[in-house]
């Protein structure tokens, strides 16, 4: 479903994606790890549309996108959180997730409006659903970005970092959100954390991207217990 | 439904206006009006839109030199007024195209220094009468309390579907997807929101009916000039009626209008006086109000968001 094809970018003299390819198959769950700088973020930025790569081609549901913009890869199917949540401040929860439902999942009026009240539920929001977004915390921020995300109604989910901060319960809580939005509509999942933990419990795919290449790719206990993954993480074990 | 009701019953009073007080409120009473809708359409741009512009005397001269080019070859001159919004509309299509690719501060001296290429453009036609500007004709066939009268249902007209039309857009999934982008173009964009889309009907719009008020003053004053219909301060007063009443909501402008219009008839005696007081009051305003007076004191009249309750 989605394909990247050699693709390249770098900022100035730092290579975030070095002839980087890699195939999502429909419905697959992917944890990426990897440590700081890695450019596991500018990958999301790179499949959804917010950066341009230099060199190679992004592929999804077996077309060309790169050409696309982030607003029409969204229509497309592909929803994205950010790592530094974005909400939209100036606006309640409840908008900013009607926002998402009416443009990304083209859901509108009604239609929208139950699907923003559904997520809302899903993601534990429905109390916060008339708070303005600037009066979040973090937590909520983030559990804010998933929700705006779900509710663009994405065949490919990109989660970065969603779990960062969170205590085992909320972790287990947040797991089992996205377990029941794929279990209902088979979305594909690419979910970078550092906390290993929370994806193990949800990915049968781990990808290790360091310098802009990916250096591991299969089991998560595999890719975990291999020599160039382990060497990357310099005795901060990844498990 | 009250509100429907009480709104109705404004309007009708203010309809019939001329039939009641007569002549001597009308004059000042088209004045506000077009403050009212100016400043309305410029929340429709910055408020919502998040688009800070100091050209939209461009439209209101385009507006008014349309006018006069459709009077010319005999058309009506109030029938001119939606020809001239559509006009002022249809030229703000191809000008956003540059203009929307900045953002911020860029965006806001490039509307003004179109505005002073278009005005520069007036300037050096003699067929739109160059520096001296033109008279408007065809207005000779109306008696002129007659003319008046029409003149101010013009304006009450322009204010009030100015009013209704930005709340009407606001409080739907136009508003919904201009607050985003507002917020924050990038992530409206990975939200599915066309952004340049929705900047560029914010910008279209605004232009349209700044064009129409454009030339509402044109068949008020019965004469335009470049220097004077395409000066910025047209774009500072929109600036101060919507900062001053509440950026973002729908009556903040109409507020600022009347708060505005209020300052100019106590103060125009005073001269250069007039100019600091606003200041004063402007700077005073965004230190204790920052959302506006209407923002701190109002109720909402015309809600916009949505809420689950
Ligand atoms: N817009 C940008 N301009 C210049 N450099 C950038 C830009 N975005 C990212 N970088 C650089 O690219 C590198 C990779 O950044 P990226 O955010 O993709 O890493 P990451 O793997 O997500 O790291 P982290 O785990 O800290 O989130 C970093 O060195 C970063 O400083
Ligand atoms: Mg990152």
């Amino acid at each position: 479903m989605l394909e990247l094809d050699r693709i390249t970018k770098r900022f100035g003299r730092v290579t975030v994606a070095d002839s980087l390819s890699l195939a999502v198959r429909p419905g697959e769950a992917v944890g990426v790890v990897g440590p700081n700088g890695a450019g596991k973020t500018s990958l999301f930025g790179i499949i959804s549309g917010d950066l341009a790569p230099d060199a190679g081609e992004v592929r999804f549901d077996g077309r060309p996108v790169t050409r696309l913009d982030a607003s029409a890869r969204c229509r497309l199917g592909i929803g994205r959180t950010y790592q530094v949540p974005r909400p939209f401040e100036g606006m309640t929860v409840l908008e900013n997730l009607l926002v998402a439902a009416e443009q990304g999942a083209g859901a509108r009026g009604r239609a929208g409006l139950s699907l923003a009240i559904r997520v809302l539920a899903e993601t534990g929001l429905t109390e916060l659903a008339d708070r303005p977004a600037e009066r979040l915390g973090l937590l909520h921020r983030k559990r804010l970005e998933l929700a705006r995300a779900l509710s663009t109604r994405p065949k490919l989910l990109l989660l970065d970092e969603v779990a960062g901060g969170l205590t085992d319960p909320e972790v287990t809580e947040l797991v089992e959100i996205i377990a029941t939005a794929r279990a209902r509509d088979g979305l594909a999942v690419i979910w970078i954390e550092h906390v290993v933990r929370a994806l193990t419990g949800t990915v049968d795919r781990l990808l290790c991207l360091a310098a802009g290449r990916i250096i591991g790719d299969g089991r998560p206990e595999e890719v975990l217990a291999a020599p160039a993954v382990r060497e990357v993480f310099l005795g901060t074990d990844p498990r | 439904m009250t509100r429907v009701i009480a709104a109705t019953v404004l309007l009708l009073a203010l309809a019939a206006v001329p039939y009641t007080l007569g002549p001597v409120a009308e004059q000042p009473l088209i004045g506000l009006f077009s403050l009212v809708a100016l400043a309305t359409l410029w929340n429709l741009l910055a408020g919502f839109a998040g688009l800070t512009s100091f050209g939209q005397q461009a439209y209101l001269g385009i507006g008014a030199y349309a006018l006069y080019l459709l009077a010319a070859r005999g058309l009506d001159p109030f029938l001119g007024i939606p020809l001239a919004a559509l006009v002022a509309g249809a030229v703000a299509v191809p000008v956003s195209f540059p203009v929307l690719r900045l953002s911020g501060g860029h965006f806001a001296v490039a509307t003004w220094v179109l505005a002073e290429i278009f005005r520069l453009a007036v300037t050096l036609s003699p067929a739109l009468g160059g520096n001296t500007g033109v008279a408007l004709p065809g207005l000779g066939g109306y008696e002129p309390l007659v003319r008046q009268a029409v003149t101010y249902w013009w304006a009450l007209g322009l204010a009030a579907c100015s009013v209704l039309g930005v709340w009407l857009l606001a409080r739907g999934g136009f508003g919904l997807r201009a607050r985003a982008v507002q917020s924050d173009p990038v992530a409206a964009a990975s939200s599915g929101v066309r952004v340049d889309r929705t900047r560029r009907w914010a910008y279209c719009l605004a232009a349209s009916g700044t064009g129409a008020v454009g030339a509402l003053l044109f068949v008020y004053t019965l004469y335009v000039q470049p220097g004077s219909i395409f000066g910025v301060q047209y774009s500072v007063s929109m600036m101060f009626m919507v900062l001053i009443g509440g950026i973002g909501t729908i009556e903040g402008p109409v507020a600022g209008a009347l708060i505005f219009f209020g300052l100019q008839q106590a103060l125009s005696g005073y001269g250069p006086w007039y100019l600091v007081l606003l200041g004063a009051v402007a700077i005073a305003v965004t230190l204790f109000a920052p959302r506006g007076l209407w923002g701190r004191l109002g109720r909402p009249v015309f809600p916009i968001g949505y809420r689950l309750e």
